[in-house]
């Protein structure tokens, strides 16, 4: 991707403020085309697909995503399937309420580490491998459902089955080597949104397996034991095809990630440091708790929420449960949406709103789920809810690219975290005690939902504002230059480290909304010949 | 005129309907007379699902005037959950609400009411959970409504209780199964990754 200053284009970019954050192609003149590469997809130079065709399997670009976001739906399949089995398991293994919440919170919580070490993984093993490692290791734990016979070991196997939702890491890590930057959030976000969505299926799958298997001849306690084997041999298969159908790089694999090892590498203690100082980056790691964290709570109580209060047979509790968790197909990318049309009009300061929109209304409809005694009612809640929860994740990362340019990984990483841990919260507090009965456990957390997304309106850019307050009226700070070269130091700067971020500051100007037509040239840059 | 007076009817007739429908739904277990007596016999011990067996019998209080027993029709004998099984676990919980209550969710027996006695023989089904129990029995009238119980525990539901142990669900066959998929899986990857390895390895050596 060659960037050269004063190339066509160059100047000009930014100026329209029609460039939208989830592209989905990019211009020739702004990225150029290797002609010379024999791809299914146009790509620029270092061979990244710059198009993103959904319904293509051409190798390697688009086999790679659907690879991904596949194994990412296992995961989630694998991590969730218990769920609507509770009421079978509760009677076999005898858990109490107790047992069961705190079976859901240990769904979430292993992936809070493996999600941190699953860069490192990658960045040794590449993500191809990095996704097949997790995805193969982790069918053992799945197959392990059929042996346990109590509380504890029912919390120890959905412990360690939830590691698997690292596959998240390696699914965005593998995109990102394979699609152009300009492109990647829409690919990233389709991936991530789709993936979530099987957190829905397992709702709908499950419980149609229990049923067939029951009426082959089994008793309820081995039906489910045996329904478990589906999501243990979905591992199996995906992690055959990433190994014999993936590769790690658009021109092979692993050989040549070695070679790239030459090139600098940021310092990761620099990338931290500006990661963890970055007040911004802990509002949103708590904003995801609630928007994504309850999204997955919700995942692994409502099932049951429906049966028991409702008297629903298993598989209609499923498929009730399952509208919840597929409305991520189009909900999450919804939410990017929304707030890349807010940006056009409104710059960050629309994209903000939308968030705290978004997120408070899934609080309100969370607390309607709560308190709704007839079951249309519920489930009309229930879809409001989740519309309002899943968009809110996809509005959440169509902010925080511009958190910061130096520390996105870390950043993104920290947010992904904040979001299991979010869900672990919620199921202790709420889900696992029998201080609150399930409906008004719903209720609470939808007030703490609303509660925790007021947060958004303390997020302050000085170059573009809040939700409150404008733009900083001081001509230094009020450049998005400043803010992102702000995270280097005068060395780093002498050496020309930051220009990356100067690239990006520049075309960040589209989070000025309206305004970017007037933005006036910022004092010590020079104005490229046109 | 008429239109009023036919709307007034319709609106009368509607609410009347609603009445007699809530008359027929909601009956509450605390209306209910305990006239029936039902005793459990089973073995000594906890009771294994699958293969021991309960045996009920039932007959209406003789102490009781005749004629109380005439509305009875049928009679349904359930297997119930003691309170300490209850505990924690809102999904068993006593409503007085009959159509909500979640006492007793296993049936041992159904039979047309008969003054005799009435014995039933039940063994334990495979999907019964591991608890303590009781057995109650709920007489129907003519329009399937409970109209009396019975049951082979004190009113506060502490004696004459016995245990259950439920069957495991497990089989030797899922485990060996599962093994053997596991075993697979990890076999498969890192057959793969040496594969992989010893060909990058030997094809750089060329």
């Amino acid at each position: 991707m060659t960037d050269v200053e004063g190339s066509p284009g160059t100047s000009m970019h930014g100026v329209t403020g029609r460039e939208p954050a989830f592209a989905s192609f990019v211009d020739s003149p702004m990225v150029p085309t290797d002609t010379t590469a024999k791809f299914a997809l146009p790509v620029d130079s270092e061979h990244k697909a710059k198009v993103f065709k959904l319904f293509s399997f051409g190798k390697p670009h688009m086999r790679t995503f659907h690879l991904s976001w596949i194994s990412f739906f296992t995961c989630f399949v694998s991590t969730f399937a218990a769920a609507p089995l509770v009421p079978i398991i509760r009677d076999n293994l005898n858990l109490t309420k107790a047992d069961i919440g705190n079976a859901g919170v240990a769904s979430v919580s292993g992936s809070i580490f493996s999600r941190l070490v699953m860069g490192a993984v990658c960045d040794m093993l590449g993500p191809r491998y990095g996704c097949a490692f997790l995805i193969m290791l982790t069918a053992p734990t799945v197959f392990c459902m059929s042996f346990i016979s109590d509380a504890s070991g029912y919390i120890a196997v959905r412990f360690m089955i939830g590691f698997s939702l690292a596959t998240f890491v390696s699914c965005q890590y593998w995109m990102s080597t394979m699609f152009n930057s300009k492109i990647i959030g829409l690919a990233n976000g389709t991936a991530a949104g789709w993936g979530n969505m099987g957190g829905g299926a397992t709702q709908l799958l499950m419980p149609i397996v229990y049923d067939i298997i029951r009426r082959a001849g089994a008793t309820p306690f081995t039906a489910w034991r045996i329904a478990f084997f589906i999501p243990g041999w979905l591992h199996v298969i995906m992690g055959i095809l990433v190994l014999t159908l993936g590769q790690d790089l658009p021109d092979g694999n692993l050989g040549a990630l070695q070679k790239k090892g030459s090139v600098a590498k940021d310092k990761f203690s620099k990338v931290m440091w500006y990661a963890v100082t970055n007040y911004r980056t802990w509002i949103f790691v708590l904003l995801y708790g609630y928007s994504m964290g309850v999204e997955l709570s919700t995942d692994n109580v409502v099932a049951e929420y429906f049966y028991d209060r409702f008297d629903l047979k298993l598989h209609t509790a499923g498929i009730i449960a399952a509208t919840f968790g597929m409305a991520n197909l189009v909900a999450r990318p919804f939410g990017g949406y929304a707030s890349d049309k807010a940006a056009l009009y409104f710059g960050m300061r629309g994209r903000l709103w939308v968030l705290w929109i978004l997120q408070t209304m899934g609080g309100a409809f969370c607390v309607w789920l709560g308190r709704a005694t007839t079951l249309p009612i519920a489930i009309l809640s229930m879809i409001l809810f989740s519309i309002g929860a899943q968009a809110a994740c996809g509005a959440t990362f169509g902010i925080i690219p511009f958190i910061s340019r130096r520390s996105l990984g870390i950043i993104s990483g920290l947010t992904g975290a904040g979001g299991n841990f979010g869900s672990g919260l919620t199921q202790l507090i709420f889900f696992s005690t029998t201080r609150f009965t399930t409906d008004q456990g719903l209720s609470w957390m939808g007030v703490m939902i609303m509660v925790c997304t007021l947060p958004v309106t303390l997020v302050h850019f000085p170059q573009w504002g809040s939700m409150f307050f404008p733009p900083s009226k001081d001509v230094v700070k009020s450049t998005e230059e400043h803010y992102y070269a702000a995270e280097w130091n005068e060395d780093e700067k002498k050496k020309g480290l930051h220009q990356g971020s100067l690239k990006f500051a520049e075309n960040s100007r589209t989070e000025r909304g309206k305004r970017i037509v007037s933005a006036p040239t910022p004092p010590g840059s020079t104005p490229a010949p046109v | 005129m008429a239109v009023s007076s036919a709307r007034g009817l319709l609106l009368a007739s509607l609410l009347l309907s609603c009445l007699i429908h809530d008359c027929y739904g909601k009956i509450l277990f605390s209306s209910l007379q305990s006239t029936l007596q039902v005793t459990t016999s089973t073995k000594q011990g906890v009771l294994k699902a699958g293969e021991d067996k309960v045996t009920v019998t039932w007959r209406v209080n003789q102490s009781l005037p005749s004629g109380t027993d005439s509305e009875y029709k049928t009679v349904t004998v359930k297997l119930c959950y003691s309170p300490v099984s209850q505990k924690d676990r809102a999904w068993r919980k006593t409503v007085d609400l009959l159509e909500k209550d979640k006492t007793c969710q296993f049936k041992i027996a159904a039979r047309p009411y008969d003054k005799t006695v009435q014995t039933a023989e039940w063994i334990v089904e495979r999907e019964v959970p591991t608890s303590t129990y009781f057995v109650r029995a709920y007489a129907f009238n003519a329009d399937g409504q409970e109209v009396a119980f019975g049951q082979s525990t004190n009113d506060q539901k502490t004696t004459n209780l016995f245990d259950i142990q439920a069957i495991s669900g497990r089989h030797a066959s899922l485990d060996i199964a599962s093994v053997c998929f596991s075993a697979f899986a990890v076999v498969s990857l890192f057959g793969f990754f040496y594969l992989e390895k010893r060909k990058g390895r030997s094809s750089q050596q060329k």
